[in-house]
């Protein structure tokens, strides 16, 4: 006899006074178990129902945020200004009457629900058109999962974040643009400070680059009124200063 | 215990459970029902609940079938794999699961002292170490079977078996274990 088959022996006999033998009344209590227990619905049925709520969920999420009230397809393309250059072709910009021209604060909130931990901006782009002049924020990975502060002031005087230094931009008055989830120092290597010398939109300057928070003061000649919005291919905020409506 | 007790399935069985017959089903499983409660009564400690294991896996397995993949010859592999998850789930959800072992009856006088190491030593593995040993040394199914029961590969399950009888045995080679 085989080493093995002495091994074996004894582990089945300390198997056997483990396990002893089964109750002879175990094979018909499956069988009446298995009777009485129903058959589990078919995968299938199930898939189709699932398909159906997440076809569901999907429309009614569509019809809350309505993305395409909110972007248009057509209008002006972007000039590319002095200040910028762009390493991709933007997606047509909307008609400048989609949007409200506003003159308060208000928030732009982002069309995706798939946002980055940190939003990197990758350009800042600024263009002179017929009746507004414009500023393109790029983003390299998606936009802030945050909505993006624009509060317009009068004056130009900011204060700059962290140190609370005070910052004057070129121009008459204002618009603080906070973006909270993003930054202007992995992705972007461009000048931090924009002077366009158009009617409008006189300067864009960095005032805060710090822990996840970008801040910029608009300088802006005339009233502080604007329109804002995202646009995506590639994702970038777009900030028209205009006239007052 | 021997493999040949457990003979293949017809698949004529398995085709009329698959179409929803419990009782081709039942006489499908009906020859693995003492192997499966071996299986549960070694991992659990406890007859009853072994019993009970062996039924919810039978329910279980009746009401998956259609999840079922391969031929007759998969029948055995998944319905113990299903009882050993069913044993798994008892000792998770009940109290009484570590306290059970004990309770084994102490081998007869006369069993000879290495039986009684091996035993105390088998009562030391948990439930886990004991599966592959069960699978392989008790139930005698070929290696490629304990695999599929474990969902692991051949060399794995290979490995556990080795892994859990040297934990038995420290002196043994791969050569006296397979």
């Amino acid at each position: 006899m085989s080493p093995n088959d002495d091994f074996r022996r004894e582990l089945n006999h300390v198997f056997d006074d483990i396990s002893g033998s089964p109750d002879p009344g175990l094979r018909d209590r499956v069988r009446s178990a298995v009777a009485e227990a129903p058959v589990e619905r078919s995968t299938y049925w199930i898939a189709a129902v699932a398909a159906c709520l997440i076809t569901a969920l999907i429309v009614g999420i569509l019809y809350v945020n309505n993305p395409f009230r909110r972007t248009g397809i057509a209008g002006p393309v972007l000039t590319p200004t002095p200040t910028s250059s762009p390493t991709s072709q933007p997606s047509p910009s909307p008609s400048p009457s989609a949007q409200p021209v506003i003159c308060s604060a208000d928030t732009v909130q982002p069309l995706s629900h798939v946002h980055p931990w940190t939003a990197y901006i990758s350009d800042l782009r600024a263009a002179k058109h017929d009746a507004y002049d414009r500023l393109v924020i790029d983003f390299a990975n998606g936009v802030p999962a945050t909505g993006v502060e624009l509060i317009p002031q009068k004056g130009t005087s900011f204060d700059g974040a962290p140190s609370g230094q005070p910052t004057t931009t070129r121009g008459t008055n204002g618009i603080k643009v906070i973006i909270r989830g993003a930054d202007l120092h992995t992705s972007y290597s461009g000048s931090r400070d924009l002077v366009t010398g158009f009617p409008r939109l006189a300067e864009v300057r960095q005032i805060e680059d710090f822990e996840g928070v970008v801040q910029l003061a608009l300088g802006v000649n005339g009233p502080a009124c604007y329109r804002a919005f995202y646009l995506t291919g590639p994702d970038r905020l777009v900030i028209d200063i205009t006239a007052a409506p | 215990m021997s493999a040949a007790l457990m003979e293949q399935r017809p698949p004529q069985a398995l085709n009329r459970a698959i179409q929803g017959d419990a009782d081709s089903f039942s006489r499908l499983i009906e020859p693995l029902l003492d192997p499966a409660y071996r299986l549960a009564a070694v991992m659990l400690g406890d007859r009853t609940a072994a019993e009970d294991a062996v039924q919810e896996g039978s329910i279980k397995a009746w009401r998956k079938l259609k999840q079922l993949r391969g031929d007759a010859s998969s029948v055995r592999p998944w319905f113990l794999s299903i009882v050993a998850n069913e044993c798994r789930m008892a000792r998770r959800t009940r109290w009484w699961s570590v306290l059970k072992l004990p309770e084994v009856r102490e081998p007869d006088q006369e069993r000879r002292e290495s039986y009684t190491d091996l035993r105390r030593a088998m009562l030391r593995l948990s439930p886990e170490e004991r599966l592959p040993l069960v699978l392989h040394f008790y139930l005698d199914l070929p290696l490629d079977e304990v695999a599929r029961t474990l969902g692991v590969s051949t060399a794995a399950a290979k490995s556990r078996v080795y892994r859990a009888a040297k934990r038995l045995r420290t002196d043994l080679t791969m050569e006296e274990v397979f």
